[in-house]
This record gives structure tokens, C-alpha cells and sequence, in this order.
């Protein structure tokens, strides 16, 4: 009714106040939720009439402090923050890919293939099925994309679905003569899995402190990097932050939807293709594509990508922290405790960690309704 | 309370307001107003947008609470806390937008204002005899998603008359219907009120319709009651007036002599003479919504380099779509854009931009900014190219160029790399303007720039308007503030459904005639 908003001053100066307020305030929270996790999931270990510390030493070791475990660690990490760092990019377009367990499944086979089937030499076949890798999982992601932009069908529904469809193309690959079939008919499980990549075409391996982890990790890491520079520092992250952000405004200043769009959901899914190629060449499933190759790293990966709420820097942190679960998880067996326990307390650190967010996010849209009521 | 409405009192009045008063912190949305509703009796309240008729009428249902006045009905003194009061004293009140939940059936949008147990079979016959006894022909069972504007008014009206009220309030009912549905509309009011004695009040913009429509006129301007008639002695070209004020004439003229009226006048003469080649034409220009209603109808434009052209009207008759057009965000059906002779495409990202048109949007979170990005982001978000080197963003370029539009167009805020959201709206409105400028645009479009702003922000806005056509900018000014187009502008157009219907130089200025062509009333077009 009223066209005049003359809280102006008042509401400058309530916003100063407030956001060094909340910041203490997020810090609380997110201690405030963490330590309520550790605390659920320890109740949870002594119920099971288990020790707690038993169980917390258990993962530690077999995450970092066993000979050669933090290397290890590194090694499922790499697939994760690839896959992360691709699912950063379409939330920043707006986009939001939940296919990479196929796209990364597609990637291996692309790397597979490269592999077993192409001559040439060992670092060249080895570049050519990365980026081969790269373009499986895009493509797998394009038909996403297209289907998105030229029908309107919700990305979010299309890229789940064709993670199926990708666990079917992967189980006719591995069983096809002119694509995955191991030619050697002697060997038993040909039926599952594809024939290990030839010892030139693996990823290299660096030995340090006792540990050992191939490049794949530094790879993610440089990704990471170059992910982060291209969002901040040059004009084609900026314009995808404007199309992910406002639509309309990418749309009135020249950037297209439909091929911003489109190159943000093939990016987000070559970094999972890319994730699958460098879990094959650097050892998973014993160098062999098999059907269920993605060992849930796709998902792991996508929770990694919430958890850093986007940011590709602290997307790395989050990869390890959910690599180190995994790997960890191995070492449960001893202390007689089931290794699904890891599952729960992966869930509950994921919740624990959205809730403040959450509570801010509802806490600001409160604050916004409150004053577009106001006005009203 | 200045003029004496009591004289014209021919019975008791159901419904008393006396000196109803309303701030919103420093403005006066209502200023004083006295109201009385009589059975029997459709009761016009006229006024432009933001004359105080809506916080009236919501004060009267208690969406409002007044600082000040008091109510009676049926000569009882009363306060009503809230809707569910007033509609147990039997007020009822039909709102400009509807309140329906489109995947469930009419019946059960119905149902949905109802206390306890939901009774089906009971609510059903219950719609379905109201709408019997108005002839409002609504089935019970119909999807609302299915509707169309009209009968989801009649849903609305049904909502209202279920509790059989003797007063009822009907806010801008036929902004969203086409002239066959309003006259039905008028015709189901007319039978109650005859039938059953209802005392309506009835709250528009549009001249004719009060005219044709209710036996009585009040007319409010800027929070007051400025005239009360009998419709019957009234006509179109004095309502007009009194909606529109002398005193609203006076003061543009003032803003326009204290700016810069020589500009004013010497911009008028250049864009008068009309060698001088359009650098923005719209000719044509059709545009039809998913739904089929018509939003833009053939309309035709011109804007000349270094004139500022007001487009006035009423809102929703086609201003959101020309504007949003010329953002490239919609592709019209038919028709084309040109700026300087050359057919832009439309609804073709970034075509427009390119082609050098700047467009402030009505809607700053629109089209205009994005405030999780900063400051700095959200001023230079125009002019990425020259911000950058082989697609590298040069950063430090940017802070100074922010920092440069910062200082230039006075934007408080605590630094560049803030979230654009924690300006506040001027200052928010004074950095779309900003970057609108930056880029050194050939045609300024800017809709409704100055709603929601203070007084010196608005003053700011208009200033800088002036200035940008001063400087050989071509400027086409969206408003429903008929102060704002007659203070500004060197030439104005009426756009009405969709269409320009009427045109004015800023020489041939006629307020009455301006009023009249908003409300849609050719008749004035006979004897220009």
C-alpha cells in the first residue's frame, strides 16, 4: 500500500550488528551439532555393549595411523572430490546432476576400453582414456541436458534415472566382445568383469613415509583448484554463477540457459566420468571394470559436494574426512562392532553438519517474510 | 471530514468509519477518513494506486489495526481485531488476489475457512445454492487449477457470501477480467444489493466502472477524502480530476522547473520536430501468455534520442511485458524492436543488452540484481568484457569500478565485497541504476524506478532519468504514478490492455484527459 520504505537506516545498521552476531553464533551451532553426533553415535556403540574408544581408535587407524592406511585414504578420496567438484559446478548453474554414480561408471568403461582395446604407448593410452573418461561421463550427463532443455525434463529426475541404465550398459560391456569381454576365455569371472588394464596404462604411484598412493589424489586436488579458479576469477565462472543464481538476469545480460546450462551439467558430469577413469587406472576392482564398479563413490561424492555447501576448496577436507570413514570402516572388524556403524555415523555428521545451515537458511527466510510483510 | 459527506445521507448507515488513520513508520497511508456504507447501496471508493483505499478497507476487515478512528455498525461502536471478527459482524471482503489452492476442488476451497469437521455433502450444497440464488454458475467439483480468472473470482465471492455478510468489500475486482466477466460481475452485485440490502463498497481505479456500477462516490488522494458525490451528478472528466489533483499538477511542474525544466523544454522542441530518427521502436508488438490471455495487443512506440517518453497506466495493462520484452526475456508473437532502425530479435539472451538497451525492471529481484552475489559483482555484472583478459576477470578493475559507480551514484554501503542483499532498497535501486548507466546504453527503459523508495531517493532517481536524456539517452519511463510521468516525461502514452490508446505532448499536458485515458475512457478521445 505504502510506497515508501523509510527502515532504511535502521535496517543497515541491524544487519552491521547481525553478522558478526551470527557468525559466533554459526560456530556454536556447528559445534553444538557435531558434538551431539559423536555423542549419538557413541550411545549407539555402547548400546551395542561396545566400547566407544575402541571403536574411535579402530577408525583412526585404519584411516590414517596403520602403516599405509592415510595413503589409502587418499586413494578413495581422489574419486570423491572429482565427483564433488562436479557436482559443484551444476549447483552453481543451477543445476543439480545426482547421476554421477552412472556418469563415473561410464567414465571407467571409457578408460576400460582405451585400455584393453587400443594400442599404442602406455602415458599416452593413459591420457587419452582420462580424458576419454571425461567425455563418457559428460555425454552420459548430456542426455540429461538435452532432454532438459529441449523437453523440460527435470535434470534431477533424468540424471538419477540413467545411473540404471548405466549399470545395465556396464553389465553388456563387460559381457561384449567388441567392448569390455575379456578375450582370455580361461579366466573364470569374465562374465563380471572386464580384463585389468595393462600395467603401462596405470596410474603411477608415489611411495612416501611408508605409504603409497597413486596421482589420481593430486589430480582431484589440482581439479579442485582449477574448479575454484574458474567459479571466482574468470568470466565464464561468473556468468554460471549469474545463470545459477538469477536466471532472468543471466538471460537479460547474454548468457543463455541452454548453453551455460549445457556445459555445466557435461562439466559435472566429465568430473564424474574423469573420478570412474581414475579409479580404474589407479587399482579399483583390481584394474577391471565390473558392473558394480561405482562402490557407492558416485553418492558418497554428492554428500561430500553438500557438506562443502559448494565451495570446491573445502570440498577437499570433506572428501578426506568421508574417505577416512570409509577406509576406516575396515578396521571395525576387530573391535566386534559391525563396519555399518560407520554408515550411521556418516549419516549422522551429514545431518549434523547441514543443521546449521539449515537453521539459518529458515532463520533468514523468516526475516525476509517478516519485512516483505512489513512493506506489504 | 473536510467536505461534508453527511449531507448526502439518505439513510442509516450499517457500516460508520470516522477518522480512520493509519502511519507506516513516516508515511500516512490513511489521514483521517471518514466512511459510511448504507444498505441498499453500491458505494464507490476511487483513487490511484497508493491513495489509501486499500489500508482502508483493510483496516475496516482487521488485516489492518489504525493508530487512530473508530467504527460503528448499525450504530454500535466496535473494534474489529481481525477477518474472523469482522466476519462474525457480517463484513466480508473479496480481495484483488485470490487465496485459492489450485489442486483442490472448489468445495473444498470452500471448506477450507471452516472450523471443525469437514461436511462434505453439506459445503457442496451449500456452494451449489449460493450459486444458485446470484447465478453465479460455479460447480462445486471443479479443479480451481481448471478456472479461469472470472469463475475463480465467483469462488472467492461464494468464500465470502457463505457467511452472509451484510457488508462487503470488493478490492479492484476486475483487475484480472475481461469487460463480459466484469458486467456479470456487476450484475450479481446489483441483484444483491437490490434482493438482500447488502451495503458494498467498492474499491477501483477505473473511472467507468465506478461510474457505471455504484450509487455513490468517495475519492481519496494521498491518504484523504477529496470529494464525495452522488454518482448520479457526477461525470467521468471531474472524477477525473479530483483523482488525479491539482495539486498534483502543481507540484510536478515544480519538480520539473527546480530540475531542469530549460533541458525539459529545449528536449521537447528537438523531439517534437520529428526528423530526428526513433532510436527505440516497438511496433507491434504482440505477446500472448500460456493461458491465452493477451498481454501485449499490437502495441506501437517510439523513443526519440534525448526525450524521455512516460508510459502511464494503470498496473497490469502491459507495462511488465514491454518491459521484460526489452530484457530479452520474452519473445513477442508478433511485432518488432528496433533501436536505431535495426530489428533486434527478441526473447534471445542478451540480444537487447547488446543491441544497447538498459532496462531497470519494476521487479529489482527479478531481472535487476542478485543479492547473494556482492556489491562489486552485482555493478559490474554488465560489463564483463571490458573487466577482463582472455576470460580472466582482472579483479583489481573491478573493485574500482564498483568503487568508481560507489562514489558516483552515492550507494551507502560498508564496502563492495558485501552481499548485495544488505543494501537496503534505494540503495539497491540506486546500484541497478548504476550499472543500467554503465554501460553507456542507447535507450533507458525504467519501470516503475522509484516505488518503495524515500523521498530524496525518488528525487535522486528522477534527477538522474533527466540527466541520462539530457545526454542524448532515448527513455521510456513505465509508471503508474501519474506525478512521476507528468514530472518527467516530454511526451506521454497511455498503454491500456496491452495497447497505447492516447498520446500527449508534455505542451498539450491534460490531466483530466490523462485520467480519463488510464481508466481506459476513450470518450475524452472524441474531442482532444
Amino acid at each position: 500500500m505504502t510506497d515508501l520504505k523509510p527502515r532504511r537506516v535502521m535496517v543497515e545498521r541491524f544487519h552491521l550488528t547481525d553478522r558478526g552476531r551470527s557468525g559466533i553464533e554459526m560456530v556454536l551451532l556447528y559445534v553444538l551439532s557435531i558434538g551431539g553426533a559423536i555423542l549419538l553415535s557413541g550411545a549407539l556403540v555402547a548400546v551395542t555393549g561396545n566400547s566407544w574408544s575402541a571403536v574411535f581408535g579402530a577408525l583412526m587407524d585404519g584411516a590414517f595411523l596403520a602403516p599405509g592406511r592415510w595413503g589409502d585414504t587418499l586413494v578413495v578420496a581422489a574419486p570423491m572430490l572429482l565427483v564433488a567438484l562436479g557436482m559443484v559446478i551444476g549447483v552453481k548453474a543451477g543445476f543439480f546432476n545426482i547421476g554421477q554414480e552412472g556418469q563415473l561408471l561410464m567414465g571407467a568403461m571409457a578408460m576400460g576400453w582405451v585400455g584393453t582395446r587400443w594400442g599404442g604407448p602406455g602415458p599416452v593410452l593413459l591420457m587419452l582414456g582420462l580424458l576419454l573418461g571425461l567425455v563418457a561421463g559428460g555425454a552420459w550427463s548430456g542426455i540429461a541436458a538435452v532432454m532438459r532443455f529441449r523437453r523440460g525434463v527435470p535434470e534431477v529426475i533424468s540424471t538419477l534415472l540413467l545411473v540404471f541404465i548405466a549399470l545395465q550398459v556396464g553389465g553388456f560391456a563387460v559381457t561384449t566382445d567388441w567392448l569390455l569381454r575379456d578375450l582370455d576365455a580361461n579366466r573364470p569371472s569374465r562374465a563380471v568383469a572386464s580384463a585389468a588394464l595393462p600395467e603401462n596404462i596405470r596410474l603411477p604411484v608415489i611411495r612416501i613415509f611408508g605409504n603409497e598412493f597413486n596421482i589420481g589424489f593430486l589430480i582431484a586436488f589440482v581439479m579442485a583448484l582449477v574448479v575454484a579458479f574458474l567459479l571466482v576469477r574468470t568470466v565464464w565462472g561468473f556468468r554460471l554463477r549469474v545463470l545459477g543464481h538469477n536466471p532472468n538476469v543471466a538471460q537479460k545480460t547474454g548468457v543463455a540457459a541452454t548453453r551455460m546450462g549445457s556445459a555445466a551439467l557435461f562439466l559435472s558430469g566429465g568430473l564424474a566420468g574423469l573420478a570412474g577413469a581414475v579409479m580404474l587406472a589407479g587399482g579399483a576392482s583390481g584394474f577391471r571394470v565390473t558392473t558394480g564398479f561405482s562402490q557407492n563413490i558416485g553418492w558418497q561424492g554428492l554428500l561430500v559436494a553438500l557438506l562443502a555447501r559448494s565451495r570446491p576448496l573445502v570440498a577437499i577436507p570433506m572428501a578426506i574426512l568421508f574417505a577416512a570413514l570409509r577406509t576406516g570402516s575396515g578396521f571395525l572388524a576387530a573391535t566386534g562392532v559391525d563396519r555399518k556403524i560407520v554408515d550411521v555415523v556418516q549419516a549422522l555428521l551429514v545431518l549434523a553438519l547441514l543443521i546449521p545451515p539449515a537453521i539459518q537458511f529458515i532463520r533468514q527466510r523468516r526475516k525476509a517474510l517478516a519485512q516483505a510483510a512489513e512493506e506489504a | 471530514m473536510t467536505t461534508n459527506g453527511e449531507e448526502l445521507s439518505d439513510g442509516q448507515p450499517v457500516l460508520e468509519l470516522r477518522g480512520m488513520t493509519k502511519r507506516f513508520v513516516d508515511v500516512v497511508a490513511c489521514d483521517g477518513v471518514d466512511l459510511a456504507l448504507r444498505p441498499g447501496e453500491i458505494h464507490g471508493i476511487l483513487g490511484e494506486n497508493g491513495a489509501g483505499k486499500s489500508t482502508l478497507m483493510r483496516m475496516t476487515i482487521g488485516l489492518v489495526i489504525p493508530d487512530a478512528g473508530s467504527m460503528s455498525i448499525d450504530g454500535e461502536p466496535c473494534t474489529i481485531v481481525d477477518p474472523i471478527d469482522a466476519a462474525k459482524r457480517g463484513i466480508g471482503m473479496v480481495h484483488q488476489h485470490y487465496s485459492l489452492v489450485d489442486d483442490l476442488t472448489v468445495w473444498e476451497n470452500v471448506a477450507l475457512g471452516e472450523h471443525g469437521a469437514i461436511d462434505r455433502d453439506a459445503t457442496r450444497s451449500r456452494v451449489k445454492s449460493i450459486s444458485l440464488r446470484y447465478g453465479l454458475d460455479v460447480d462445486p467439483d471443479a479443479y480451481v487449477r481448471d478456472l479461469s480468472a472470472g469463475i475463480r473470482q465467483r469462488v472467492e465471492i461464494i468464500k465470502c457470501l457463505r457467511h452472509q455478510p451484510r457488508i462487503i468489500i470488493l478490492d479492484e475486482p476486475t483487475s484480472v477480467l475481461t469487460p463480459g466477466e466484469s458486467e456479470y460481475l456487476f450484475e450479481v452485485l446489483g441483484e444483491g444489493v437490490r434482493r438482500e440490502g447488502w451495503a458494498v463498497a467498492l474499491v477501483s481505479h477505473k473511472l467507468d466502472e465506478v461510474l457505471q456500477a455504484s450509487d455513490r462516490i468517495t475519492i481519496m488522494r494521498d491518504g484523504k477524502v477529496v470529494e464525495r458525490v452522488l454518482t448520479a451528478d457526477a461525470d467521468a472528466p471531474s472524477l477525473a480530476r479530483a483523482m488525479v489533483g491539482r495539486d498534483v499538477a502543481l507540484r510536478s511542474e515544480s519538480f520539473a522547473l527546480g530540475a531542469s525544466m530549460e533541458g525539459a523544454v529545449a528536449v521537447t522542441d528537438t523531439a517534437a520536430s520529428t526528423d530526428v530518427a526513433p532510436v527505440l521502436e516497438v511496433e507491434n508488438g504482440a505477446v500472448r501468455a500460456a493461458d491465452g490471455a493477451v498481454l501485449l495487443d499490437g502495441l506501437t512506440v517510439q523513443v526519440r534520442p534525448g526525450e524521455i517518453v512516460g508510459v502511464a497506466g494503470v498496473e497490469g495493462n502491459g507495462q511488465t511485458t514491454l518491459a521484460r520484452t526489452l530484457s530479452s526475456l520474452i519473445k513477442l508473437d508478433a511485432g518488432t524492436v528496433r533501436v536505431d532502425g535495426e530489428a533486434i530479435p527478441t526473447g534471445k539472451a542478451g540480444s537487447m543488452h547488446r543491441a544497447g538497451i538498459a532496462v531497470i525492471p519494476a521487479d529489482r529481484h527479478h531481472s535487476g540484481c542478485i543479492p547473494e552475489m556482492t556489491v562489486a559483482e552485482n555493478l559490474v555484472l554488465s560489463s564483463l568484457d571490458a573487466m577482463s583478459d582472455r576470460g580472466i576477470l582482472r579483479r583489481e578493475d573491478i573493485a574500482a569500478r564498483a568503487g568508481e559507480l560507489i562514489e558516483e551514484f552515492d550507494i551507502h554501503t560498508s564496502g563492495c565485497d558485501v552481499p548485495f542483499a544488505q543494501l537496503s532498497g534505494g540503495n539497491q535501486q540506486r546500484a541497478v541504476l548504476a550499472r543500467a548507466l554503465s554501460i553507456n546504453p542507447k535507450v533507458l527503459v525504467a519501470h516503475q524506478p522509484t516505488r518503495g523508495l524515500d523521498v530524496g531517493a525518488i528525487e535522486y532517481i528522477g534527477d538522474r532519468l533527466r540527466a541520462a536524456a539530457d545526454s542524448g539517452i532515448g527513455v521510456l519511463l513505465l509508471s503508474t504514478d501519474l506525478g512521476e510521468i507528468a514530472a518527467l516525461s516530454d511526451r506521454i502514452v497511455v498503454i491500456y490492455r496491452g495497447r497505447i490508446i492516447g498520446e500527449m505532448d508534455r505542451a498539450s499536458l491534460d490531466m483530466e484527459r490523462l485520467g480519463l485515458l488510464i481508466g481506459g475512457s476513450t470518450a475524452g478521445e472524441a474531442t482532444p
